[in-house]
């Protein structure tokens, strides 16, 4: 397990890939950070890493599936899934492997932005609490985009269709909270209930707000399980059904 | 030991290997041969664990590949028909990740991966990118990850592919010294190698086994098709009257005209083709026939081959039976009249009494 560990690492790491993505991510960030400083005036003199990271998860929806659309994809390319399903390694195995490669380069990805409060607190007082429970729920997120994105590139051998079914169900699952308010679903309150209790985003509030909530917690945990193992079921099944 | 039962894989409603069932011992080199898409890839899958099986059962070491994968695929190396290499690693990178995935332990991968870049003389190549390689080196690659870690079963699916000849008889030669503590199975479609380099052969058509024997059993049993090579100077109605009317000849197959009088004779053989072949000698120089040439082709796996290839297959599955059915059923009717005939034949010859 640890080798497949390694040698998806070494395909993110090795190459400009992860950097390039890592760099983007930056990018990104920084410019969140300096159009919120930007936009305070007289009347509006707080700033808020929360806020920050509240957008910075827009920015999950294009960058988390180019992270993971080549998980799978790739594989099927190069004809190395046989090679690591007549292995005597398990699937589950394999999935976690590549899931825990993934979750490293997001890692870095996090490790970057803290340049930002890291400076921040140097120069003036950063709340350290809510900063690191802000940090928590940015990685639950993040990582629960991750167990999707491979979901997602589980079904196909086309990386750039892993990518963009990948964008489609992070923005329909990032707004869902905003769908289950619409007036269609205002008429079936419990479908609406039921739909709302899907919703992550109040979940992150939450973290942004300094609060660790177990339930908070278990939902993104619970999610992230879930996810794998119809990752590892999806790759079962395509193998079964094969031809 | 692998223990194949009753192997079968349906791709949708098509059957592409159908109820096969087979061993593979200890120390042995077994061939498997079969025309484009006749089930060799598919069978060979579903052995490395790779594709699973409809129906069936493999057991490899006594370990079901389907209820104990992990411990089963310790045994295995597999070189399946494309090389399963990462075109962006280097071969050394390469290797030391396969070591890894199959468990060898970290201080002994180094030795493990000099042993098997020495014997398939990637050494040379080890700081490359694979991408860089030519297809024979790919290849080789390829092969030198299912030698990793010495196991004990080997799955070679057309390992010689894209090689060139100086580097087909090296991995023939590999194969070959493989056999002393390995077990190997092997396809391929070009029949020369596997009757090198085979303990037996395994042919397969349409998902069934037609064949599993010795090379020279086969050869042997299947030598109907002989063919006695002739070449006359003049005389080509006597001679051809001369051979029909030998005992042991079926036919004349073909008589070539090669010009400046010269015939050349092709005759299918029934019996013996010694006695027939000095019979037949013996009768033309009586009759002052000038032979110029006469041999028997020896029988060879490519004959034997090409008839097992296509003689239809045996019926073994219900559904095959049904199939026979069918048609006989639909053709009583027309034999009918034929059962009468006789019946109406003794009536008249009542009649006549």
């Amino acid at each position: 397990m640890f080798s497949i560990y390694k040698k998806e690492l070494q395909s993110f790491f090795f190459t400009p890939f992860a950097y390039a993505l890592i760099a983007l991510f930056m990018l990104l960030f920084t410019y969140t950070i300096g159009a919120l400083i930007g936009d305070m005036d007289s009347s509006r003199l707080t700033f808020s890493y929360a806020e920050v990271f509240y957008n910075a998860i827009l920015y999950f929806i294009f960058l988390i599936p180019i992270l993971t659309m080549r998980t799978f994809p790739d594989e099927r390319k190069f004809g190395t899934e046989v090679l690591l399903m007549t292995s005597p390694v398990s699937v589950l195995k394999i999935v976690i492997a590549k899931f825990l490669a993934n979750a490293t380069v997001f890692l870095c990805m996090l490790a970057g932005s803290a340049i930002f409060p890291i400076i921040t607190a140097f120069k003036g007082e950063v709340v350290i609490s809510q900063l690191l429970c802000a940090y928590l729920g940015f990685f639950l997120w993040g990582l629960m985009y991750i167990t999707l994105g491979m979901f997602i590139s589980s079904f196909t051998e086309n990386a750039i269709i892993a990518a963009i079914l990948g964008e489609l169900a992070m923005f329909l699952f990032l707004f869902i909270d905003n769908f289950s308010g619409i007036a269609f679903f205002s008429q079936y309150p419990k479908l609406q209930s039921v739909l709302y209790s899907f919703a992550a985003q109040p979940r992150f509030g939450y973290f942004s707000q300094g609060f660790i909530r177990l339930s908070d917690i278990v939902f993104f945990v619970s999610a992230i399980i879930v996810l794998l193992s119809w990752t590892y079921i999806s790759i079962e099944k395509r193998r079964w059904k094969r031809g | 030991m692998i223990t194949i039962e009753n192997l079968t894989k349906y791709y949708g409603t098509n059957k592409a290997v159908n109820n096969i069932s087979f061993t593979i011992k200890d120390n042995e080199i077994l061939g498997f041969l079969g025309p484009n898409g006749a089930g060799k890839s598919t069978t060979m899958n579903m052995i490395a664990g790779f594709l699973p099986m409809s129906d069936g059962k493999v057991t490899i070491c006594g370990a079901d590949i389907t209820k104990e994968p992990v411990k089963a695929k310790q045994n295995l190396g597999y070189l399946p028909e494309i090389p399963p290499v990462y075109p962006d690693m280097r071969v050394r990178e390469y290797l030391a990740f396969c070591a890894g995935l199959k468990g060898i332990p970290f201080t002994k991968r180094s030795d493990e991966i000099e042993r098997v870049s020495k014997l398939l003389k990637i050494t040379d190549v080890s700081s490359k990118l694979i991408k860089n390689l030519s297809k024979g080196y790919k290849q080789r690659v390829g092969f030198a990850q299912a030698l990793l870690g010495d196991p004990k079963f080997l799955i070679l699916d057309e390992p010689t592919v894209g090689l060139d000849p100086n580097q087909v008889m090296e991995v023939r030669s590999i194969i070959k010294d493989l056999k002393k503590d390995h077990s190997v199975i092997f396809s391929s479609h070009i029949l020369s190698e596997v009757s090198a380099v085979c303990d037996r052969v395994i042919i397969i058509n349409k998902g069934d086994i037609r064949a599993i024997d010795t090379i020279e059993n086969l050869e042997k049993s299947y030598s109907s098709s002989l063919v006695l090579r002739l070449k006359i100077k003049g005389a080509r109605a006597k001679a051809s009257s001369i051979i029909e009317m030998t005992e042991g000849v079926k036919e004349i197959i073909s008589i070539d005209d090669e010009g400046s009088e010269i015939f050349a004779f092709a005759v299918q053989l029934e019996g013996d083709a010694e006695t027939v072949q000095a019979e037949l000698m013996s009768e033309l120089l009586k009759n002052n026939v000038k032979i110029l040439e006469i041999y028997t082709e020896k029988p060879n796996l490519e004959n034997v081959f090409i008839e097992l290839i296509n003689r239809p297959a045996k019926k073994t599955s219900l559904s095959d039976l049904i199939d026979e059915i069918v048609p006989d059923s639909e053709k009583a009717p027309a034999e009918e009249p034929a059962a009468d005939e006789p019946a109406a034949e003794a009536e008249e010859e009542k009649e006549e009494n």
